[in-house]
């Protein structure tokens, strides 16, 4: 596991209709490592996610998982990613635990194991008080919940987050965080994208910052505000997208 | 595809629609309460009007002088004379003027359209009279008696009558039978006391006298009063659950944002649209089964009484049966259509039309007079609700219900191949939007061959066109007809979807020449398959005489001294290169990607192909010989030889009538002739055995994606 990238993307290129949403993207997250990615809104975060998870298929380019090629062996790779997105919601008449109990067993989970797993996250995420209600009855902070442990159900090498604390209250959204460093110290490679700059300083060993579909830069938090001559994440960031006038403005 | 997977959506899917109130109430809720409701409340509305109607005498005005006679019949009929509603003054005047000509009783015409809107009578002084105390209802009907009546009837001649009433009121209409019956028992005695008078011998006036008969025993006249309301109800029934539960599945999931999560997940799209497909379909069947279940149940409470068991438990059966075809179908279509629609509201609003044009089609059944025949056995859903009809009726011909279901079954796999084809579309999972060349998989040249779906669909388009083509045609003779179904209705859709498909010719249609083994093994095969195929078919289904004259008529281009050559060239050459090019080239190379399961999977539809219950086995197995040589050999040449031999030899036999050969007392291929062709077949694959045969994946188009 250690020496074998978790995810790699190679030369993805993403097009809709006209529209180049995703062009010439590299990218490589280990073992044992958190890759934040970074963008304005319509910078293509979620389109790379999603490439890298297996929902879109790039028009060019590959997506390697775990070893498993996203082209030519997509169940094997699917099988070593979790995926979890922060406007993804959950089946409204199945309870979180009928819907734990359904992705494990599309994951063909052994029913023993599947058992202890949902029994083990319920206890972990501090599920047990809501999870035989239907999910439509859910708060918000609890359906993310129940949402993480469908990500973490099959326990996958690689996480894919796509801007999972979005719109979610300071307990649940703290919740997450650790819930990713936990996933850090296990060894899994973590891709997540945000908005939030103090997050991504916080849990990233990597940043990777898009624009328009591209990268535009890339390093650990300490090398990209050197390189920009900048003092904060949140300076080096504007100037690389060419926002800081918008940003100087907005302060 | 797993199996343990497709169950694993399916329970899903089944336990989040069972949660559902709208699939619970369309399920089983309206079914349970609609024909109780409806059929035991409209039967009882409908009998206590009547009995109210029975119970009450028919108010009558009489205008002229009635015999006593005549008022006496009219008492005995059930009807109240009003002397209070009088003729009016105008009208006396006018009749006693004699400037009022009688009304003659019209002539019948037995052929007149009951759908022809009929021509308003003209109005006459009688009409104009009565209309308006029939409209304010003071009376239900009006006897009018000219002038000269009573005069007329004791001098031995005709008086003149007319009764007036407004048919648009069921107790006028009541009033009219009632003193036409009177009117009838009274001229009866007024003819046999005539007769009486003049020693004339009883029934000298009548001449003739004539009584009828229904023949038709209890069960086949509830079977037709059900039979047209029965497919038109069940299907609708069938399809409310059915529409619920497809946009549930798929818009439903797309605006809940969790599809997005299967999409991540290990499976392949045919899993998550077979097992959404086998949800929706089960809500279907179950809805179905409850509404077979509600009618049978209700028929029988109302017609305890009246027809005791009138229709059998096995019609109710054969109509929930076919119905399977008819929920499979629309599960497919709804599927198919349901997941463009981003939200439930915009899938409600794709769904409505398509639920409309499932709909109307069930609407023939209701029409009198429209039946199940070959033009409409392959109109999908008016003919499952024709064929439910007939089987209500006890009457459905195993040919035509073989038409029906086999056609329905075929319509239900294009449903479904839309469905997975779709279903791969990630433009259409994630953005909710596509083009039809992409979603015919045209758009993206490079492709080498077809996918299964593109194969159902060129099998499917060529089949419905041919069969109604080779009935249109028929009036321009069987040259004309042969030449036009093969050349333009099974050769031009192939070409035609290589072409649009950028396939490469070649590699579709399997355009290579084979070496002497191949064509060695092509005659072998051509001179036994037909004797396997006629010999094990026809064993297991056999033909009744009238179908195998019919046959040997077709085989002889219906003129027995049709030169040989023009047979050969007509009934085998030319089928064989169009046939083949169009099955062994463009629907085996659809299939490829099954492995050897393209081999019986491409004979099937062959056998298909040739619309009968009885031909079916035989052109299935001789398909299947055909098939795998052109697998085999990878050349299209070898089939094509194989075909136009066996169908060129049976043409001949049929043809020449050979000394040695007794056709007409021959009932079966002997078991010794089969043997023989089973030696011959198995000596000519052994030519080919060791050729590379077909393989999978050399190179498929997008199209069969959905189809993997």
């Amino acid at each position: 596991m250690g020496h074998e990238p978790g995810v790699s993307a190679h030369a993805l290129e993403k097009r809709f209709g006209a529209v180049v949403a995703v062009r010439d993207f590299n990218l490589t997250v280990n073992h044992g490592e958190i890759v934040g990615l970074l963008g304005p809104n319509g910078a293509g975060k979620t389109t790379v996610l999603r490439m890298l998870a297996g929902i879109l298929t790039p028009d060019s380019g590959s997506v390697t998982a775990g070893g498993a090629s996203m082209s030519e062996n997509p169940l094997e790779a699917k099988r070593r990613i979790g995926f979890l997105s922060g406007d993804t919601q959950l089946y409204q008449r199945l309870s979180p635990r009928e819907m734990l109990r359904y992705f494990g067993q599309l994951y063909e989970l052994p029913p023993d194991f599947l058992r202890k797993r949902i029994a083990e996250l319920t206890g972990e995420l501090d599920m047990d008080s809501f999870a035989g209600r239907p999910c439509g009855t859910l708060s918000a902070g609890q359906k993310q919940r129940a949402n993480i442990a469908r990500a973490f159900l099959h326990d996958p090498d690689i996480l894919i987050l796509d801007e999972p604390t979005n719109a979610l209250d300071v307990i649940t959204g703290r919740f997450i965080v650790d819930a990713i460093r936990s996933r850090r110290a296990a060894g899994r490679a973590v891709l997540f994208s945000t908005h939030i700059m103090g997050e991504a300083e916080y849990l990233c060993d990597r940043v990777v910052m898009i624009h328009r579909g591209a990268v535009v830069e890339q390093g650990t938090v300490a090398e990209i505000v050197a390189r920009s001559g900048r003092k904060t994440l949140t300076d080096a960031f504007l100037a690389a997208i060419g926002a800081e006038d918008n940003g100087r403005s907005i302060q | 595809m797993r199996p343990r997977i497709l169950w694993t959506i399916f329970r899903k899917e089944i336990r989040e629609s069972l949660r559902d109130r709208r699939t619970i109430t369309a399920m089983v809720v309206l079914p349970v309460l609609l024909y109780p409701m409806m059929i035991l409340g409209i039967s009882w509305l409908q009998n206590s009007e009547e009995e109210k109607t029975a119970a009450h005498a028919s108010p009558v005005a009489v205008w002229g002088d009635a015999t006593p006679q005549l008022l006496e019949a009219l008492r005995a009929g059930h009807i109240e004379v009003r002397p209070s509603v009088a003729m009016p003054a105008q009208l006396a005047a006018q009749l006693q003027s004699g400037r009022v000509p009688p009304v003659r009783p019209k002539p019948e015409d037995p052929d007149e359209s009951p759908q022809k809107p009929k021509k308003p009578e003209p109005d006459t002084p009688v009409t104009l009279a009565a209309r308006p105390v029939l409209l304010n209802r003071s009376v239900d009907a009006v006897l009018v008696l000219w002038p000269d009546f009573a005069a007329q009837l004791s001098e031995g001649g005709l008086g003149h009558a007319a009764v007036l009433y407004d048919s648009a009121r069921p107790a006028s209409d009541k009033a009219h039978e009632r003193v036409d019956a009177a009117l009838t028992k009274f001229r009866e005695q007024l003819l046999a006391a005539r007769e009486r008078e003049d020693g004339l011998r009883a029934g000298f006036a009548q001449a003739v006298e004539v009584g009828d008969a229904n023949v038709a025993p209890p069960s086949r006249r509830a079977g037709f009063g059900l039979g047209m309301m029965l497919p038109f109800l069940l299907i609708t029934m069938c399809l409310t659950p059915i529409f619920y539960a497809a946009i549930d599945s798929t818009a439903g999931e797309k605006e809940r944002n969790t599809m997005q999560t299967l999409l991540c997940a290990p499976l392949r799209p045919l899993e998550i649209i077979g097992g959404k497909f086998l949800a929706v379909a089960a809500i279907g069947l179950v809805s179905a089964g409850v509404n077979i279940t509600s009618m049978s149940l209700t028929m029988a409470r109302i017609s305890a009484g009246a027809f005791a068991g009138s229709v059998a438990l096995h019609q109710y059966v054969l109509a929930f049966l076919l119905l399977i075809p008819i929920v499979l179908l629309t599960a497919g279509v709804f599927l198919a259509v349901s997941v463009f629609a981003r939200d439930f509201k915009e899938g409600q609003n794709y769904l409505m039309p398509a639920l409309m044009c499932m709909m109307l089609p069930c609407g023939v059944a209701i029409v009198p007079g429209i039946e199940l025949n070959a033009v409409m056995s392959f109109a999908p859903v008016a003919n499952i609700a024709l064929l439910i009809k007939a089987v209500m009726m006890g009457e459905a011909a195993p040919d035509l219900s073989f038409l029906v279901i086999a056609s329905s079954l075929l319509y239900t796999a294009l449903a479904v191949a839309a469905a997975a084809r779709v279903f791969s579309r990630e433009a259409v999972l994630v953005g909710g939007s596509d083009t039809l060349r992409g979603f015919l998989g045209i758009d993206k040249p490079g492709a080498v061959r077809p996918g299964g779906a593109a194969a159902v669909l060129i099998f499917c388009v060529a089949l419905v066109t041919a069969f109604y083509g080779s009935l249109l045609l028929q009036p321009y003779g069987a040259l004309m007809q042969i030449a036009i179904v093969e050349v333009a209705f099974l050769l031009a859709p192939a070409l035609l979807a290589v072409k649009m498909g950028h396939f490469s010719a070649r590699e579709t249609l399997l355009l290579r020449m084979p070496g002497w083994r191949g064509i060695a093994a092509a005659v072998l095969v051509g001179v036994s398959a037909g004797v396997v195929g006629a010999g094990v078919g026809m064993r297991l289904v056999r033909p009744p005489a009238d179908f195998a004259r019919a046959l040997e008529k077709s085989l002889l281009m219906d003129n027995p001294h049709m030169p040989l050559a023009v047979l050969w060239l007509c009934i085998a050459i030319l089928p064989a290169v169009c046939e083949e090019l169009l099955f062994r080239g463009f629907i085996l190379s659809g299939f490829r990607d099954l492995g050897k399961w393209a081999i019986p999977a491409t004979a099937l539809l062959f056998g298909l192909a040739h619309a009968s219950i009885y031909r079916i086995l035989p052109t299935f197995i001789v398909g299947l010989f055909i098939t795998m040589l052109a697998w085999q050999t990878r050349s299209i040449v070898p089939s094509i030889i194989a075909h136009a031999l066996n169908d060129g030899l049976i043409a001949t036999l049929v043809h020449v009538r050979p000394s040695w050969l007794d056709m007409n007392s021959m009932r079966e291929v002997p078991w010794t002739w089969i043997a023989a062709a089973v030696v011959v077949l198995a000596l000519g694959f052994a030519l080919i055995s060791r050729r590379a045969s077909l393989e999978a994946p050399h190179g498929h188009s997008l199209a069969s994606a959905g189809a993997r």
